[in-house]
This record gives structure tokens, C-alpha cells and sequence, in this order.
């Protein structure tokens, strides 16, 4: 791994257009393990190891061209803070708003929905900057992203891409013009090597680098900022001749559940324990719905009644006289 | 009816790695904690082991100690019931890093 | 922003300011709110990537403490539920004795006590300070203090490229462990006698299961205080309800923990099993595990708390009333921090950072609440950490309440003092002792 250096990028005004991509959002979602109903909690919002790669290797790449970083991510209002480091380390930000301001909680699932249209959504947003040379994004995002967004982006601006890379260098090609050199994972440990002619856009593992820290002035200059909003653009991908929609990716699936081992050294006591045979039980009710809604009633109540649902969500018939009543 | 407090007895355990894993740890390229086994090889009370609330500190087969410090609260038990001088050194994790409590 | 990074040797130019408030805590916000006021240039500098994500306590700030410094607070503060009902509990394995305050007063302006989470709370009170005009600088440890050529404190070094932060006056506000006290001398490196550990579960419960649970309304909230449930070592465990999740933990003596062999995590489980405390939380799932120390040392234990160019603050200053029925730091944070903000402003108003300079600091808390508090329970640790009221008290008072209460007919009820004597000496508790210990509480307490 190496070491980050932490000095920042002293954006050259003319210099070749470095543009970052980020996806910033709760990076451990919780999941009800009941409906699948995702909640994000604005705290765990930060930067995924491949996005804080594609981040090095534009800052990287800035200095080596005296180029400048533009950083940009389409989010709510929550990611600010989190762009606000970024632009400590020297890099100008922007972000775009997503359609439903406010509602942070959707704008993922919109996002993953539609890559096409938030390609079109960058591009349209980053034209005031001009025709970015590179534009690196992370492999995939952590959310159940599907990996297609810098395919679509290299798609928009007509751009060379090289996606999952784990080395990205910059080199003079024979014709004397600035390229990147890249290398990215094959199977069996093999390792593949391009060269890339610019505009290029490159997607990057979570590996390889590591993210530099700010300088002490950098943050404090940045701390406090307004972040630029870009104005809301929300350009949605019209299904053009010959694309297709794939529908939605995959919902979120709860974690599998690790239990522990009961600890008796007994094999016996361990399986007693396990299946709880000797221990006091409330006896197990027998209830006669009429029907399946009534039924549906009956386990509901129950599952709120023991604190699995938040009865917030779900409205509760009124109890019927069930389990806890029997003898 | 049975006198026994429901949920009491039943076996609900969750596993430590279960517990572990309700815990944003943003981790950093450094340890910020180091233990030097060979001291802990003659360390008689292996207070560490006992107390670490992140239960960080694993005895070895040679009577030493393999530490990992990912998973660490940085709240300071280890040091303050270490009693071996040069057991270990304790840092704060680089700034942004390390154990972030959403419900502290 | 001047300081601009140099690739040479020299390293990054100081930054200046008035003040270099470290730790962005109660007591740090408090302190940087003050000088802010002032019209002081003071930079807040905090490890974690906001305030409040390194910190983690019980559940329960009284806010009487905010009334002069935010009036008005309990409308905007981030509130999970206000308390409304207080219940002291002595438990053993299998009983348990509670003495439930409940009272109307407490829910409605302006309040009692609240509970809220620290990355709420810490993140709100650290707003009022930038509010003020105070910087918030982020994902920044200080790591050690700058001195000048007398060795007075002139700044700290920071782990942002080793640049540091130059102030006439540094008021280190860094917590319990904190290692600017320790570098300046003011705090012992590791005193395990004076602290405790804390470990604490949040776990989800529905609002309406709170509610009917708890025997409280939306918005009302309970704070158990539990004495009995740690076995052998020292110490208590509480219960707190959030606004979608209650709070369960336990504190206890470091060295015993250590000395016996019981990991924290598994006293907690213990508690959650208790008869009385298991139906409360039935179905609840856990969100998450923490840990922090506490200083326990009261009065007696307190540290010098100031140096020249230095004052502490709350939990550096070892400022944490905890004794047994008190679990509470976040106010005394706040009323210290927010005083020796005002005395480093009196100290550059006339030009003296020196120790003396500073020295208003302390008076001022003496005044105070902070440490009219601490003077007053100075004995309260050692009473409630001590062996008879840990391990024989709470089985003492469960088994005159069931010789007390339990239906003997035809047998004649036992008389009061008859069923003492016996049970205390089933405890191995002299009544003597017993009227003794009464007393000292009484003092301390009462
Ligand atoms: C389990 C437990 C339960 C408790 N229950 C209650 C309760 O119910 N009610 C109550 O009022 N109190 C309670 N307390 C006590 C209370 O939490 C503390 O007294 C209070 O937090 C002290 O505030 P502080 O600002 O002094 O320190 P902290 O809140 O510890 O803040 C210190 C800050 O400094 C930062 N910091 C530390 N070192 C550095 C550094 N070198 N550079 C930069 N930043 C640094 C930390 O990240 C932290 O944000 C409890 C404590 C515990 C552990
Ligand atoms: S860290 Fe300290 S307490 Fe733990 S085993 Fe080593 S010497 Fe003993
Ligand atoms: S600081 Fe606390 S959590 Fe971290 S290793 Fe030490 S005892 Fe364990």
C-alpha cells in the first residue's frame, strides 16, 4: 500500500480536468429483517473505499498534470459534509441535487434505477466546467450499485473507459500525448495492462491507495463552507432506440444471523440448551382464524405485540383474545 | 404458568462477531494500539483479557497475547489495567478514523 | 487562510487564534460557546468526524444547567424523551426492591431530565458554538501541547501534517482519558482505582411498546438506576428509554472487573435476564454495543485544573458525579466548560494567561453547582463502592421486603425490628453497622 502524501492540489486554472464521481451515502444500512425497509442514518454517510480510491487517483493524476479536481455527487442534502472534506483537500465540489429534495431516503433506489439518466445527470451538471480529460468513479458502490454508471458516463462524453482498476498512472504515449496506463485483476491472479488515450473513464477498486488526509489549513479554510448546489437538473434516461431497461437491481437482503455455540463443554447440556427442552416454556396457543385476513390479524398482533413491529407501521386490529390468555 | 420470566433460560445469545457488528469501526491504516507479547509472556493477571470491553486481547498457546486493533472503542481500559510496563502503547486512532457510536 | 503547506523542511506555518478549545464534547462546546460570545477567536478541535461520535454515556442529561447559557433549549434541543418517572432498584438474582418517583412536574417545561443520544446532543451544542462565530475543525487529534521558552502552554501540535494551532490558552476538554492533563502533569497516567468502565446496549423497542412497557406516554420517558446486578464487583446498571430504543448497561470498578474474570458483555446479559427487567425487553433487538470509562474519584480525586496557558474541563478534570443514585458529567461538562471559557476571556481581557491568571476558573466553579456538588458527596464514591452496600445491601433490603410483605397467616407477622436483626445477620451485617451506614448516607446525601 502506499503511503498518502498529504499536501493538496493547487487547482491550475487551464490544466487538464480531472473529475471525480462520488457516490456518498450510509455506508452500513440497516435492513428490517421483517419487510426489507431500508433505513439510512445520516451519520454513516461517508465515502466507500472505492469511491476514496477514485479520489486519490484524480487528486493523484491533478499533480502529475497541474491539472484540477472537479468532485462531484448527486445526493441529498446529508452528503455536504462529506464534500466538504473533499473540497479540504483542495478539490472544488459540487452537488446535485436529485429530484425530491429532502427525501434522502429514496434518491438511492432512484439512483440505481435509472444509471443511464444519472449519467445524462453528470454531464449536464459538469458542462460549466468544461470537457472533463478524466473522469474516475469507483467500481461499484456499496448499495447494491450495479457497476454500469461509468460505462454510461464514457457513453455520454464519447470517452475511452477502462472499469476495475487497481493500478492507474498517468504516461506520455508515443505520439508524445498525455495517456493513463491501468491495470486491472484477471482471473487466476493474471493482470491485464492498458493504455488508455484520453477523454478516458475509469472505474477503481477499494485497493491500492489510500485516501490522503487534509492539511490542518485546508480543512480549516474548508470547514464551514457552503457547498455549490448544482441547479436541479434531473435528467431522466428517455429510452432511446436500441436501450433496453433491465428493472430494478435486487432489494437489500438482511445479513444471515451468526449464533453463538452454547458453552457447556457437555455435548449433551449444548444440545439441551440449543433446543431449549428443559426449560419452562409458554405453552403454544391454538388459534381458529375464520380466514387468511383474520389470520394475518392474529400474527401481526402478535409480532407487534412482542416487539418485532414497529406498530407505528402497522395497524393492529384490536386485540383478539390469543395465546397470552391461555392458561 | 410457569414461574420462570419469559426469556429467561432460553438460549437468545448473540455471538460476539453479532455484537461486534452493530458498530461503525472506520478503520485506519494504523494501529493505534500495539502489544508487545514478549512482555505479556510473564504478565500473571492477563488483565486485559478480562476487561477489554471489545474483548481485543487474545491469549496465545505461549502464554502471550495477539491483538488486533480494528475493532477498538479507544475507551482505555487496557492501559489503565495493564500493570506491565511497555505492555503496550495507546494512541487515538488519525482523526476521521476508528469507532464511530451512532446511539453513544 | 494563512499556513498555506510548504513541501520544505519548515512544516506548515502555526495557525493562531485566542483560544484552542480541544475536544468538542459538552464541556468543549460549552467552553468555545463562551469565548465565541466574547468575541474570541477560538477554534474547537475534535478526533471524531463530528461531535459526539466518539462519546458514549448512560442516557439522561439534566439540563437545568442550560437554562442561562441556551434559554429557551428544551424547544430546540434533540430530545428523545423527557423523564418523567425515576425508579431506584436493588436487586439480587432473584428479587427486587424499587422506589418509583413519578412526577407530572418533570414532563413539561422546563423539564427535569432527558434522554437523547450524544451524537445528537454534542452535534447541537457544538452548532450553538460555530452559531457564535467558533470554528469547528473536524477529524483532528491533538496530540500534544506546544510550550514556549518558560514552558507555558502556547498551543497544541495537531495529526494534520504535524501542523499546529498556537492560543495564549488551550482549555483541554479531551474526555476521561485525557492525555493533555496527563502530558501537562495535572492527571495521573493511569489510575484504574479512579475510574470505572461502562458498557452499555442500545436496543430497538417499538414506541408503543415503550410506552405500554414503561407505563409512560409519547414523549415520557424513565430513568432506572440499578444497584446489585454487577455479582461481585462494584458497581450499578441502568436503564434508560429513548424515543424508538432503550438503553441498557452497566458501570463497574476497573481493577475489580479486571481481577474477576467475568467479561462486561456477560453482565449485561445478566441484567437483561433478571426476572424484573427481561419482560421490558422482550423481542428487542440489539442496535448497538459501547463502551467508555467514567472518573470516579469525586472531590478527592480531582485534579489541579490549571496550568500556565492551560485549564481542563469536565471529564478531564475528572468532574463526573457518579455515585451510585448519580450518574451524571454531561452538566457538569457544560457549567465547567462554559466557566473556564468566561475565565481564559477574563485572562486575555487583562493580558495574564498565566495559572493565577486563570484562577478565576476555579473559584467560579467553587461557586457553582460544579463544585458545591462535588464537595458535598466527596464521600459518596467510597460509601457506594463500599462492600457492605455493594454486595450485602441490595440482598439485605429484597429480603426484609419479602419477610416484610409475604403473607405468613396464621403465623403472626414478624415485628419490624426482629425481621431486620435476623436478616441483616443472614447478610452478615451488624445493625450497628447497618444504623451507621444509614447515617453516613444521610450526611452525604441528604
Ligand atoms: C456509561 C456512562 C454513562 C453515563 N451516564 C451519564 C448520564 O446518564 N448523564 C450524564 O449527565 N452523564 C453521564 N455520563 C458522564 C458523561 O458522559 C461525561 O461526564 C461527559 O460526557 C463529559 O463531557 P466532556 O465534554 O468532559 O467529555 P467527552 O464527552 O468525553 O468529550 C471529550 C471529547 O474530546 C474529544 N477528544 C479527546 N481527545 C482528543 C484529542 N486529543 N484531540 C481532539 N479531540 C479529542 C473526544 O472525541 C470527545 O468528543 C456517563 C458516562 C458513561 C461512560
Ligand atoms: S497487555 Fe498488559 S495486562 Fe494484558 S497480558 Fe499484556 S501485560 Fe498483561
Ligand atoms: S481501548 Fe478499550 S476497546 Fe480498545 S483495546 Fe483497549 S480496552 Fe479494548
Amino acid at each position: 500500500m502506499t503511503t498518502a502524501p498529504t499536501t493538496e492540489v493547487h487547482p491550475a486554472p487551464d490544466g487538464p480536468l480531472v473529475v471525480a464521481c462520488l457516490r456518498i451515502g450510509d455506508l452500513r444500512p440497516t435492513v428490517d429483517p421483517l419487510d426489507g425497509t431500508v433505513t439510512r442514518d445520516r451519520l454513516g454517510v461517508g465515502l466507500s473505499p472505492a469511491d476514496a480510491a477514485a479520489l486519490e487517483h484524480a487528486l493523484r493524476l491533478a499533480e502529475a498534470w497541474s491539472g484540477r479536481v472537479v468532485a462531484v455527487c448527486v445526493g441529498p442534502e446529508s452528503v455536504e459534509p462529506v464534500l466538504r472534506d473533499v473540497a479540504a483537500l483542495g478539490a472544488t465540489v459540487m452537488r446535485v441535487p436529485l429530484g425530491d429534495e429532502g427525501d434522502g431516503h429514496r434518491y438511492v433506489g432512484e439512483l440505481a434505477e435509472d444509471e443511464h439518466g444519472l449519467a445524462r445527470t453528470l454531464v449536464a451538471a459538469l458542462a460549466p466546467f468544461g470537457a472533463p480529460d478524466v473522469v474516475l468513479c469507483g467500481d461499484r458502490s456499496v448499495d447494491r450499485g450495479t457497476g454500469a454508471l461509468p460505462a454510461y458516463l464514457a457513453h455520454e462524453l464519447g470517452a475511452a473507459q477502462a472499469l476495475g482498476l487497481v493500478v492507474l498512472g498517468p504516461v506520455t504515449d508515443s505520439a508524445g500525448r498525455q495517456a493513463l496506463l491501468a491495470e486491472r485483476r484477471l482471473d487466476a491472479g493474471w493482470r491485464e495492462r492498458l493504455n488508455v488515450p484520453l477523454p478516458a473513464v475509469c472505474s477503481v477498486e477499494g485497493a491500492g491507495v489510500r485516501l490522503r488526509r487534509a492539511s490542518l489549513a485546508g480543512a480549516l479554510a474548508a470547514e464551514g463552507e457552503p457547498v455549490p448546489v448544482a441547479r436541479s437538473l434531473a435528467v431522466v434516461a428517455a429510452p432511446g432506440p436500441g436501450s433496453f431497461h433491465a428493472g430494478a437491481p435486487q432489494p437489500f437482503r438482511p445479513r444471515t444471523r451468526v449464533l453463538p455455540a452454547p458453552h457447556d463443554d457437555d455435548p449433551r447440556l449444548r444440545l439441551l440448551t440449543l433446543t431449549g427442552a428443559l426449560v419452562a416454556h409458554e405453552p403454544p396457543t391454538v388459534v381458529e382464524p375464520a380466514d387468511a385476513a383474520e389470520a394475518a390479524d392474529v400474527l401481526l398482533a402478535f409480532l407487534a405485540r412482542h416487539g418485532y413491529l414497529d406498530d407505528t407501521r402497522v395497524t393492529i386490529p384490536e386485540r383478539a383474545a390469543t395465546e397470552d390468555d391461555a392458561p | 404458568m410457569s414461574t420462570t420470566a419469559p426469556g429467561a433460560g432460553r438460549w437468545d445469545g448473540i455471538s460476539f462477531e453479532e455484537r461486534m457488528a452493530t458498530v461503525d469501526f472506520r478503520v485506519g491504516a494504523r494501529a493505534h494500539i500495539t502489544v508487545d507479547t514478549d512482555v505479556c509472556r510473564s504478565c500473571t493477571t492477563k488483565a486485559c483479557v478480562t476487561a477489554c470491553p471489545a474483548d481485543l486481547f487474545a491469549p496465545t498457546a505461549d502464554g502471550g497475547i495477539l491483538f488486533n486493533y480494528e475493532e477498538c472503542f479507544e475507551c482505555g481500559t487496557c492501559y489503565m489495567v495493564c500493570n506491565s510496563e511497555g505492555a503496550l502503547t495507546w494512541t487515538y486512532p488519525d482523526g476521521g478514523h476508528g469507532v464511530v457510536f451512532h446511539h453513544g | 487562510m494563512s499556513g498555506t503547506t510548504t513541501n520544505g523542511t519548515t512544516g506548515p506555518e502555526p495557525l493562531e487564534f485566542d483560544a484552542v478549545v480541544v475536544g468538542a464534547g459538552p464541556a468543549g462546546a460549552s467552553a468555545a460557546l463562551a469565548l465565541a460570545r466574547a468575541g474570541r477567536r477560538v477554534v474547537l478541535v475534535e478526533r471524531g468526524p463530528f461531535p459526539g461520535a466518539k462519546n458514549v454515556y448512560g442516557g439522561v442529561v439534566y439540563g437545568r444547567v442550560l437554562d442561562d447559557i441556551v434559554p429557551g433549549w428544551w424547544d430546540e434541543v434533540p430530545v428523545e424523551r423527557w423523564i418523567v418517572r425515576r425508579s431506584t432498584m436493588m436487586m439480587t438474582g432473584t428479587q427486587s426492591l424499587s422506589v418509583d418517583f413519578r412526577t407530572d412536574a418533570w414532563g413539561s417545561a422546563p423539564y427535569n431530565g432527558m434522554t437523547t443520544l450524544r451524537c445528537h446532543f454534542d452535534a447541537w451544542l457544538a452548532g450553538k458554538a460555530t452559531d457564535a462565530g467558533a470554528r469547528l475543525l473536524t477529524s483532528t487529534v491533538a496530540t500534544g501541547l506546544v510550550r514556549d521558552g518558560d514552558g507555558r502552554v502556547v498551543g497544541v501540535r495537531t495529526d494534520r501534517d504535524g501542523a499546529e494551532l498556537h492560543a495564549p490558552v488551550v482549555i483541554a476538554c479531551d474526555g476521561v482519558n485525557s492525555f493533555l492533563a496527563k502530558e501537562a502533569g495535572l492527571l495521573a497516567r493511569a489510575e484504574a482505582s479512579h475510574h470505572t468502565l461502562g458498557v452499555k446496549e442500545v436496543l430497538d423497542l417499538p414506541p408503543g411498546a415503550i410506552n405500554e412497557r414503561f407505563a409512560v406516554q409519547d414523549h415520557e420517558g424513565v430513568d432506572v438506576e440499578i444497584l446489585g446486578c454487577t455479582r461481585e464487583i462494584p458497581g450499578g446498571g441502568f436503564l434508560y428509554t429513548n424515543a424508538d430504543s432503550v438503553s441498557i448497561g452497566v458501570v463497574v470498578s476497573l481493577p475489580e472487573l479486571a481481577a474477576s474474570g467475568v467479561r462486561p458483555e456477560a453482565l449485561i446479559a445478566d441484567l437483561k435476564a433478571h426476572p424484573s427487567i427481561a419482560p421490558l425487553l422482550r423481542g428487542a433487538s440489539l442496535r448497538e454495543y459501547a463502551a467508555h470509562l467514567i472518573p470516579e474519584g469525586g472531590y478527592d480525586t480531582m485534579p489541579a485544573l490549571a496550568a500556565d496557558g492551560l485549564l481542563i474541563a469536565g471529564d478531564a478534570g475528572a468532574m463526573t458525579l457518579a455515585a451510585g443514585l448519580w450518574l451524571e458529567g454531561v452538566n457538569f461538562a457544560i457549567g465547567s466548560g462554559y466557566a473556564a471559557g468566561r475565565a481564559t476571556d477574563r485572562a486575555l481581557s487583562r493580558g495574564d494567561c498565566s495559572a493565577a491568571g486563570l484562577a478565576s476558573y476555579r473559584a467560579d466553579l467553587e461557586a457553582q453547582f460544579v463544585l458545591a456538588d462535588h464537595k458535598r458527596l466527596r464521600k459518596a464514591p467510597s460509601l457506594v463502592l463500599s462492600e457492605r452496600v455493594q454486595q450485602h445491601y441490595p440482598g439485605l433490603l429484597c429480603d426484609l421486603a419479602e419477610g416484610m410483605f409475604t403473607v405468613t397467616n396464621p403465623t403472626p407477622k414478624p415485628g419490624g425490628l426482629k425481621l431486620t436483626r435476623t436478616v441483616a445477620a443472614r447478610h452478615g451485617v451488624k445493625l450497628r453497622q447497618l444504623a451507621g451506614d444509614t447515617l453516613r448516607g444521610l450526611r452525604i446525601f441528604g
